[in-house]
């Protein structure tokens, strides 16, 4: 092939290849255009009648720009969005739907962290749960709507909508569960009755003095929640309780004529101060003052002894607000101010109002500009403390919470513990148990600070699962085992006509002096000195009579052949209160060689057969035999009850296991408490078992945050790194109901998981650090005065300023 | 990453580039070049039975004579010194590496108290040996001791000729002590109540990178100094 064939043949190849390239360019082209040309065409199509048309959602602004709230000069409308007239009789209740709606998306709001319990975020970290109390069984069960490990939903419980409004709506603000649709009322609810328990708006944005949260509680107590929100925010009073009448009844129904004591119906009476000529309501309605908040979300050490030596947040002393950190927009959807935290509905960034988020700023690489100072949070200079602790703390645990000590500290919360509810009784519980601080690695591998407690209920053991039971079974089951405190009370009750004038009966037991209260149980006071010394003290009781403080013997001493004048009456009434609370057995007075009994209502005294009482005393005549006056199984658990904050012993639990045993002997109970499964073995004795649903409960805790002159490591690393270390080597051990020797403990470092002989090692590092620090010191400063002689060494030669010994020509 | 990237890729290279120089210095002076025949032979040599460390002895003879080389170079107690400061070493640098690399938390637990303990006998130790030693690595000195080698020495390719292998050991005696202090330093510093977060954060890092020049000096001294 000579050269001209090869680049005719080249030619050709050339040309084909740019035909195909053409080609193809083309049928590119004319695609695109065909699809363009085809999509116009459909468009315009669509346009025709009959089509859908959709708008792009509005960006609605719902703030106009002014940083002042406005004064709500509305009307208020009932929940038939009728207007209230307030002078008119027998006025409904307002209802915040109807209210507040045209202006203020209700069903938006609803959706809010207050309200919506069902749906939080699936992020959204642990909280503090709702707690079920029974005080007499020793039930302390946390409930919750998030699914965490120790919390049991309120559907596990067979808790209706209804039951847990009636259970927690003292503390609930409305909304949610107090306003269940039509298919999720279940027939043991009397919402025709109560009404719905709306979101009470007011509750927390009503700026008046009158607004008070103990009137929220007995208006939800006496299950007029359609009327709760009106009582409470004093814009009129509501008498009448809704708990009291048939659940047949309707508001459509009106007032029972024959009725006007008992089963009276909730009826508003309005302030009508608070109205204006046209019969709109005047409410100063601003962003939520912090009482507000408080009423719910308080927590105090159960030790202090008032309010005045109880130091609050150092954000409030300085200032802040509760909502200055923790806010929300229409959404309602609160800002709780945890790393990580992500709002689904909120216009608002949460990361901003984190601790990091004012205190250090966010970085100009994320977004921010870098520098703190949001709201005047000083910038922390976290001086000396190595950066594995702000990778492996939260700032809460040095910040945050009371100090640790030996043990964690018992507390009350508001919500737990019944906390801010004003009245003649005390609403204040004991239960359920709650310490801080705990501090427990979560999953994020970061350690927290956290409140604490151990789940106590009766239960049913169906093979490894425990399936919580009515306490209230229990209870009937064996009265007579929980009753112990009421039994005792009553007995002393009465023995009231023995005791001097303004004197009331008492016994002592052990070291205790147990006192009738009015609330029917006893009062435990401890004593400084007991009377009752010797063998067997803890088997014996002594009745007393007690005054201001002042204790005496309850029984006289007198002598029987001359009775003084006016006992044998307070013998014999005596005795007769006694006879209600026999149960077949007969109260006798003794005395020396004689007993006095009660005889067809006459006071009978006879001799007594046998060795003549060396003391007065009340004794129970069962057949021929004396019983003492309480017996042996009272004083021997109000013995080891004491004034502890326990109310149940092993004993107690044993029998009523027993008790309820016998009555349902197909199946098996136990009571959990004290993070043990308690139950009878086969030769019916109390074992304690570990289980899952036994272990603690806790949930991060966030404040009062200390200031940073108060908090861990201010003081050097051995306020955390020590052997004796509180914070690592703190014990957290049960607290429960249950007086037991079972409780389940661990120190501060397990639950860290950082482990103790390491702690303890570590922590023993430190005791010879300083010297550690000096020598490395003296080493830094050796080898650095080396480098530096070396360097001015070969400075200088380099330069010529400094000439060189051994170097040519150096000596002349 | 960045860190553990890179400290593997100039540890490897190092290594490899000592280990080959070893073994071109075995060949006959005309075969001492890059082919990659060299390469392949070379590859074969160094994972070969023969040098291999998965035998016991060849861990004894190492041993034997760092030992021996120990007592020629530092005499009486000072050899003991020298034993520590190794000991020491291979602690800090084989955990504080296979942490860097494989752990991303990093180093903690008993690996670190024991770390942070070996650091303090090390720093110690160093002081001692640079006492001893430092003015055996002075320039004045350099020059006597490189008058009198009749090795060729390596090749500087900054200069374009051969220097003296005294200056190799120079250098990596002078990266070794100055990675030494700075070790020290940052350890002592990030003790110390007087530094923030972003000094702490500097610490760290300047830790960790003199300890990779640290590294990178000792497997020098190993190869110019030590191991003949």
């Amino acid at each position: 092939m000579n050269s001209k064939e090869r680049d005719s043949r080249w030619n050709t190849t050339w040309k084909f290849l740019l035909q195909v390239a053409a080609l193809v360019i083309w049928a590119t082209v004319f695609i695109l255009a065909t699809l363009s040309f085809s999509r116009l065409l459909e468009a315009r199509n669509q346009t025709g009648q009959g089509q859908e048309i959709k708008l792009k959602a509005l960006e609605k602004k719902d703030w106009s720009g002014s940083q002042v709230s406005p004064l709500h000069r509305i009307p208020l409308n009932d929940e038939l969005n009728q207007k209230i007239i307030p002078a008119a009789p027998n006025s409904p209740p307002f209802s915040a739907r109807y209210s507040c709606e045209p202006c203020h998306s209700y069903d938006t709001i609803s959706q809010g962290t207050h309200f919506n319990y069902r749906q939080r975020p699936a992020v959204d970290r642990r909280t503090e749960p709702w707690f079920l109390v029974d005080e007499k069984a020793g039930v302390q069960l946390p409930i919750s709507f998030q699914k965490d490990q120790g919390f049991w939903s309120p559907e596990e419980l067979g808790l209706t909508d209804w039951k847990f409004v009636t259970l927690f709506g003292r503390n609930l603000n409305g909304g949610g569960p107090g306003e269940p649709a039509e298919e999720n009322q279940t027939p043991d609810s009397r919402w025709n009755v109560s009404g719905k328990l709306e979101i009470n708006c007011l509750g927390c944005h009503n700026r008046s003095p009158l607004q008070d949260h103990s009137e929220w509680v007995k208006q939800v107590m006496r299950e007029n929640f359609r009327w709760a929100a009106t009582a409470t925010s004093g814009l009129g009073e509501v008498m009448g309780m809704a708990s009291r009448l048939p659940s047949t009844w309707t508001i459509a129904d009106g007032p029972n004529p024959d009725d006007h004591e008992w089963a009276v119906i909730p009826q508003v009476r309005y302030n009508q101060n608070f109205f204006d000529s046209k019969n709109n309501a005047v409410l100063d309605l601003p962003r939520p003052e912090d009482e507000r908040c408080l009423t719910c979300h308080s927590v105090t050490r159960r030790q202090a002894k008032s309010r005045a030596s109880v130091d609050r947040d150092v954000h409030l002393q300085s200032g802040l607000k509760c909502v200055d950190c923790h806010r929300h927009d229409l959404s309602h959807e609160m800002v709780r101010g945890f790393e990580g935290e992500k709002l689904s509905r909120s216009t608002l960034k949460s990361s901003d109002f984190t601790c990091a988020g004012c205190h250090l700023g966010e970085k100009p690489e994320k977004g921010g500009y870098g520098f703190a100072g949001r709201l005047g949070a000083p910038r922390p200079a976290h001086k000396g403390i190595p950066r594995v602790h702000f990778e492996r703390l939260s700032c809460t645990v040095c910040h945050s919470g009371l100090l640790p000590e030996k043990q964690p500290q018992a507390i009350y919360t508001a919500r737990a513990n019944r906390l801010g509810i004003f009245g003649k009784a005390v609403w204040t519980s004991e239960f359920p148990l709650i310490v801080e601080p705990v501090f427990v690695r979560e999953e994020d591998k970061k350690i927290y600070p956290e409140r604490m407690t151990w789940p106590a209920f009766w239960a049913e053991m169906k093979g490894r699962e425990l399936v919580p039971v009515d306490s209230g079974e229990i209870l009937a089951a064996a009265p007579e085992v929980f009753n112990l405190k009421q039994d005792v009370a009553r007995l002393l009750n009465s023995l009231l006509p023995l005791a001097g004038e303004g004197f009331y009966p008492a016994v002592v037991v052990s070291a205790y002096l147990f006192e009738p209260n009015v609330d029917g149980s006893l009062n435990v006071r401890l004593l400084e000195k007991t009377p009752l010394a010797g063998k067997n003290a803890r088997d014996r009781f002594l009745l007393v009579q007690l005054k201001n403080g002042q204790v005496e013997p309850l029984l006289p001493e007198f002598d029987p052949e001359e009775t003084p004048p006016g006992l044998e009456d307070k013998v014999l009434s005596a005795l007769q209160n006694l006879k209600s609370l026999a149960g077949g057995r007969e109260p006798v007075f003794l005395i020396g060689k004689y007993v006095y009994r009660m005889t067809e209502g006459y006071l009978d005294k006879a001799e007594k057969a046998g060795e003549p009482a060396p003391q007065p005393e009340i004794y129970w005549l069962e057949g021929e035999e004396y019983k003492p006056f309480l017996s042996a199984f009272q004083v021997r658990n109000l013995a080891l009850l004491g004034s502890g904050p326990e109310i149940l012993t092993e004993e107690q639990v044993s029998l009523a296991l027993k008790k309820i045993s016998e009555l349902k002997p197909s199946q098996k109970f136990a009571y959990v408490g004290a993070g043990f499964v308690f139950s009878l073995d086969e030769a019916g004795k109390l074992q304690a078992k570990e289980h899952p649903a036994a272990r603690a409960v806790s949930w991060p805790l966030a404040h009062n945050v200390r200031p940073a002159q108060q908090a861990l490591g201010k003081n050097g690393c051995t306020d955390c790194h020590s052997p004796g270390s509180r914070f690592f080597f703190g014990k957290i051990e049960a607290v429960s109901a249950l007086n037991t020797s079972h409780r389940a403990a661990a120190l501060g470092a397990d639950l860290m998981k950082t482990g103790q002989f390491f702690q303890f090692l570590f922590g023993f590092t430190f005791l010879v650090r300083p010297a550690f620090k000096l020598i490395l010191a003296a080493c830094v400063l050796v080898i650095g005065l080396l480098l530096l002689a070396v360097i001015i060494k070969v400075t200088g030669r380099a330069s010529g300023i400094s000439s060189d010994s051994t170097g040519p020509g150096n000596r002349s | 990453m960045i860190f553990g990237i890179t400290s593997l890729v100039l540890i490897v290279a190092l290594s490899l580039r000592l280990t080959f120089g070893r073994y071109l210095g075995r060949l006959p002076e005309d075969n001492r070049k890059i082919t990659a025949e060299n390469f392949k032979a070379y590859i074969k040599w160094i994972a070969g039975w023969k040098l291999s460390f998965l035998k016991l002895e060849r861990w004894d003879r190492c041993l034997d004579h760092l030992v021996a080389w120990g007592k020629k170079n530092y005499p009486g107690w000072t050899a003991w010194v020298f034993y520590i400061l190794s000991l020491c070493y291979v602690y800090l640098a084989f955990s504080g590496l296979i942490f860097a690399w494989l752990v991303p938390r990093g180093l903690y637990g008993y690996p670190l108290l024991l770390h942070v303990a070996a650091g303090a006998l090390f720093a110690i130790s160093l002081t001692i040996i640079l006492f001893l030693k430092a003015r055996e690595f002075l320039p004045d000195k350099l020059g006597l001791r490189a008058a009198t080698q009749d090795k060729r020495g390596f090749w500087c390719p900054l200069l374009g000729k051969h220097l003296p292998r005294s200056y190799l050991a120079a250098v990596a005696f002078w990266v070794f002590a100055v990675s030494g202090f700075l070790l020290a330093a940052s350890t002592l510093g990030s003790m110390l109540p007087y530094f923030n977060y972003p000094a702490q954060i500097l610490f760290f890092n300047l830790h960790r990178w003199s300890a990779l020049a640290s590294v990178l000096a000792a497997i020098l001294t190993l190869d110019v100094m030590i191991v003949d």
